[in-house]
């Protein structure tokens, strides 16, 4: 089939404006949009930049807003979207070229919540064991890849970029309902600022954005859950 | 580096799901009560004051039928809406059937704002108060 590809471009150190780029490519109906975009820049225009690494929807590299939408271009089929499909930058982080964005003020937000296990027992002769009870609790936010379709759909960080976000938050519940875990407090401290997780409103575009599928404002709730609980 | 702050119209060219729209009607129906909470007090402090005429003339508005359906609806949506939310976030399971909340929300909107606003039509197309 002949799809047409409408692709927002923009190179700072050329371009006064983002402008769009048409470009038509045969492909399979079961082709990702990854195949249609690699076509493009392999036999069209290399000068089309775009992130992409394990093209398995693991590295969480290839999100971008595809027909409106954040999603995985690895994992989205093009019989999904018919034969003219827009593909745009993600939302709220600045564009370095075309589809690659600065996913620098991700990071900070991630960063600040610390994302690793704290725990300053010494280390036990083996392992440091759960039940499957324990490690059921935060199953669902481990999956989480980092990939920023979740924050970047959030009308609340679109309105406040110092809002925390909900890939940080998802974050943070990984190890806060971690039994191992010692760093609760201080990471709920975090998220109980005024940048953290009572931005949320409930919107519900993360969880709808997320290729992983997490529970993402389910996560965000019992994290404000947790909070309202130790506070009394 | 920040993140910059989207513009609404790129905001609004996002496809996200139901929850958006339903958050956006809760801000405009918020935004509604305010307003009409705000021109009651002041108008009603006015017509106290002075009895002049533009006060007088701003509680014929508010108290006409057609303002009395839109308060109605803004009240009525924003009161279960709330509720909604308020479930969600202190039972964060139920936020797996969002959607199907969201329906059964509508569900009790339509019948509870959708009789008194028909009466109160009819009452507007057959003259009577
Ligand atoms: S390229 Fe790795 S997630 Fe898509």
């Amino acid at each position: 089939m002949k799809v047409i590809l409408k692709i927002r471009r923009f190179n700072p150190e050329r371009d006064r404006a983002p402008w769009w780029g048409y470009y038509q490519v045969e492909c399979e109906p079961t082709d990702r949009v990854l195949d249609a975009l690699n076509w493009v820049k392999w036999y069209q225009d290399g000068s089309l930049a775009y992130r992409r690494s394990c093209a398995h929807g693991i590295c969480g590299s290839d999100a971008m807003r595809i027909n409106g939408r954040n999603r995985l271009a690895c994992k989205t089929l093009i019989k999904e979207l018919g034969n003219r499909i827009t593909i745009e930058p993600l939302l709220g982080l600045p564009v370095i070229k075309d589809l690659v964005v600065d996913l620098e003020p991700f990071m900070k937000h991630y960063r600040s919540i610390m994302p690793y296990l704290v725990n300053d027992d010494p280390p036990p002769a083996t392992e440091r064991l759960q039940s499957i009870a324990q490690r059921e609790r935060f199953d669902d936010t481990t999956k989480c890849i980092l990939c920023a379709a979740c924050t970047t759909s959030c009308p609340a960080f679109w309105a406040r970029p110092d809002y925390i976000g909900p890939a940080a938050i998802v974050q943070a519940h990984r190890f806060i309902f971690d039994s191992r875990d010692h760093g609760a407090e201080e990471r709920l401290r975090i998220l109980d600022a005024p940048s953290g997780v009572w931005r949320c409103r409930d919107i519900y575009n993360c969880t709808e954005a997320c290729p992983r599928e997490i529970q993402v404002t389910q996560a965000i709730a019992e994290v404000k859950r947790e909070i309202l609980r130790r506070r009394g | 580096m920040r993140g910059y702050r989207v513009g609404l119209w790129e905001a609004l060219r996002y496809r996200g799901g139901i929850g958006v729209l339903v958050w956006i009607l809760h801000r405009i129906t918020g935004l509604g009560i305010l307003l009409f909470v705000s021109i009651h007090v002041v108008a009603a402090f006015f017509m106290n004051a002075l009895n002049d005429s533009i006060s007088t003339a701003v509680t014929h508005w508010y108290e006409s039928h057609p303002v009395q359906v839109f308060v109605y609806f803004c009240v009525l949506y924003h009161a279960l809406n709330g509720l909604r939310v308020l479930l969600e976030d202190f039972y964060p399971p139920l936020l797996r059937y969002h959607r199907e909340l969201i329906w059964l929300q509508w569900a009790i909107f339509v019948p509870v704002f959708g009789l008194p606003a028909f009466f109160i039509a009819q009452g507007i197309v057959l003259g009577t108060p």
